[in-house]
């Protein structure tokens, strides 16, 4: 009786596991499926989730006839420079603030400081930020998008770095400083090699928040040359007509680096979702 | 040393988190543009004659103590059911990882594609079964269109409760659970009383990261129905985008922005009280 209780329990748990599964992709794959069908098949009542002839013919259109190849160009570089720029001041000041020890707890107060700037809803900043933007003339650039994601991104690689440095012992570098290293010479030879993953990591999860983020996107730039894939798929959403395939043809390659990313990072990722608070 | 590699990121923060904010209080006691600038309280009175921003106000709560309620509860509920060793775990645990990943843009138009009135995936499928989808049109209606953005809140947001408390879970030592079997508590019994206590530090994570995030909520928003049909799902960053880029009224959307900060700045401060603890710790 026990075990025959017990194995009902154990199918129940897949059923639920199975819905819930097929609620997280179904949405995603159906718009796999638009991005691949035909006008006629996209529109079939009731609906095609399988069996259709697949075409390209909305990639191209979307990246080669359109401009969202333009977008994706952008989106790639505001991407990777932010994150270099994040990535090298954000490592330097986490570890001045891991292996210092400052004048009345300044190291920990400065940390404090920095961790809650990230905490200001990004709607705050955007008015002002636009605004200075606009004074500086750097409205729909690709430079005023690098320097707001840099800005984004730091307080994040500061506070997972900070965390990684203080995990490793003290007495490397000064073992290092023994031999005859500088401190910027221990930190090269002897620290950066033991933390490049967790840097591997970090620097994947800027590179995640810069390629999603939107709204100061939207509000910095408003022209074709300077505008990235978020904003510009936001702009055909809601201004003209939706073109079904277009959207989703767009929608799946701004998706797609995303997924190698998360994965290549799973290990890490409740810690740097929770900035360090809950270690997974 | 020290300040030499601190200074930079010091530097690139004051200069676009702290100086911005200034910068917005500044223009919040401004009305008009240009020459004809005018240095008042306006924008604050303004505020507590808005029935607008009043409605914004409470859409914002809604949707964020609705969306909180069930992404934490499924979150969890998910959580206990992958804690246990199981064929197929890893699968499972990546593929519920996908929705929190996806671009919130991109969200958007997914179930822009899912909830269409006449050629959706959801009302097609329905059709399919015989239900008449007629009166269900989803984005197209005030009520149903609330409904709709909170659940595709859910959708998005359960994953990351649940990787979070899956964690949590996970770091729980195996004695207490020894202790209790031995003392023969029910099942029930057991994750009441050891289980929620001793996953409390990552509930409270969780659920203060989620609020955060929540009451600034815009992008999904903003692309499923730009706050419409008329206001019926207009949050407070929708109403000071709205103000601010498309009325170009600056000191008013500046003020309301100082609203938002306040509010979030609660849920923040506890934030990091929580962080501060654990530094300690």
């Amino acid at each position: 009786m026990s075990q025959r209780k017990f194995r009902l329990k154990g199918w129940s748990k897949y059923v639920v596991l199975m819905a819930a599964l097929i609620i997280a992709i179904a949405p995603v794959y159906w718009m796999l499926t638009i991005s691949l069908k035909t006008e006629v098949d996209q529109f079939a009542v009731p609906p095609r989730w399988i069996g259709f002839a697949p075409t390209f013919a909305h990639y191209y259109d979307a990246f080669f006839a359109r401009s969202f190849g333009r977008y994706l160009v952008t989106s790639l570089t505001v991407a990777t420079l932010s994150t270099i720029c994040a990535v090298t001041l954000g490592t330097l000041a986490a570890y001045g603030l891991a292996r210092f020890k400052l004048r009345a707890g300044l190291d920990r107060r400065l940390s404090m400081w920095i961790l809650s700037t990230r905490m200001f809803p990004p709607i705050v900043t955007a008015v002002p930020l636009f605004l200075m933007m606009r004074d500086l003339r750097l409205l729909n650039t690709i430079t005023a998008l690098v320097i707001v994601y840099t800005a984004l991104n730091l307080p994040f690689v500061v506070w997972m770095m900070r965390g990684f440095f203080r995990e490793l012992p003290k007495e490397l570098e000064e073992a290092a400083m023994v031999d005859g290293d500088s401190r910027l010479g221990a930190l090269r030879r002897v620290i950066l090699p033991l933390v490049t993953p967790g840097l591997a990591a970090t620097a994947v999860f800027c590179l995640i928040v810069s390629w999603n983020e939107f709204l100061l996107g939207l509000v910095l730039t408003q022209t074709d040359a300077s505008m990235t894939l978020p904003v510009g798929i936001a702009g055909r959403v809601t201004q003209y007509e939706i073109k079904w395939g277009v959207m989703s043809a767009a929608g799946v390659v701004a998706m797609i680096p995303i997924l190698v990313f998360a994965m290549a990072v799973q290990k890490y990722l409740v810690r740097g979702l929770s900035l360090g608070a809950v270690k997974g | 040393m020290p300040y030499l590699l601190i200074a930079p990121t010091i530097a690139v923060l004051v200069a676009l988190s702290i100086y911005p904010l200034f910068y917005a209080i500044k223009v919040s006691f401004q009305t008009g543009t240009g020459d004809a600038v005018r240095w008042s309280l306006a924008n604050f009175a303004r505020l507590a004659s808005d029935g607008f921003f009043r409605s914004a106000l409470a859409h914002t709560f809604i949707y964020a103590a609705v969306a909180l309620t069930f992404e934490f509860l499924l979150g969890l509920g998910l959580a206990v059911l992958l804690d246990r060793p199981l064929r197929g775990r890893t699968l499972f645990r990546s593929a519920l990882l996908i929705p929190m990943m996806l671009p919130p843009v991109v969200v958007g138009v997914v179930w822009r594609l899912m909830l269409n009135a006449d050629f959706g995936a959801v009302n097609g499928t329905l059709k399919g079964t015989g239900v008449n989808t007629e009166a269900l049109t989803w984005t197209a209606s005030p009520l149903l269109a609330f409904a709709s953005v909170i659940a595709v809140d859910i959708w998005q947001w359960t994953p990351f409760m649940f990787l979070v408390l899956l964690a949590g879970l996970q770091a729980i030592p195996q004695e207490p659970y020894e202790a209790a079997l031995i003392d023969g508590s029910s099942a029930w019994q057991t994750f009441r009383h050891v289980t929620l206590p001793l996953l409390k530090p990552a509930i409270l994570i969780a659920l203060l990261l989620r609020t955060m995030d929540l009451l600034r909520v815009f992008d999904q928003i903003f692309i499923l129905t730009e706050g419409g049909p008329g206001f019926s799902t207009e949050t407070v960053s929708l109403y000071i985008y709205r103000t601010a880029f498309r009325f170009a009224d600056f000191g008013y959307a500046a003020a309301m922005s100082f609203v938002l900060l306040l509010l979030t700045n609660i849920v923040s401060v506890g934030y990091i009280r929580m962080l501060q603890k654990q530094e300690a710790a």
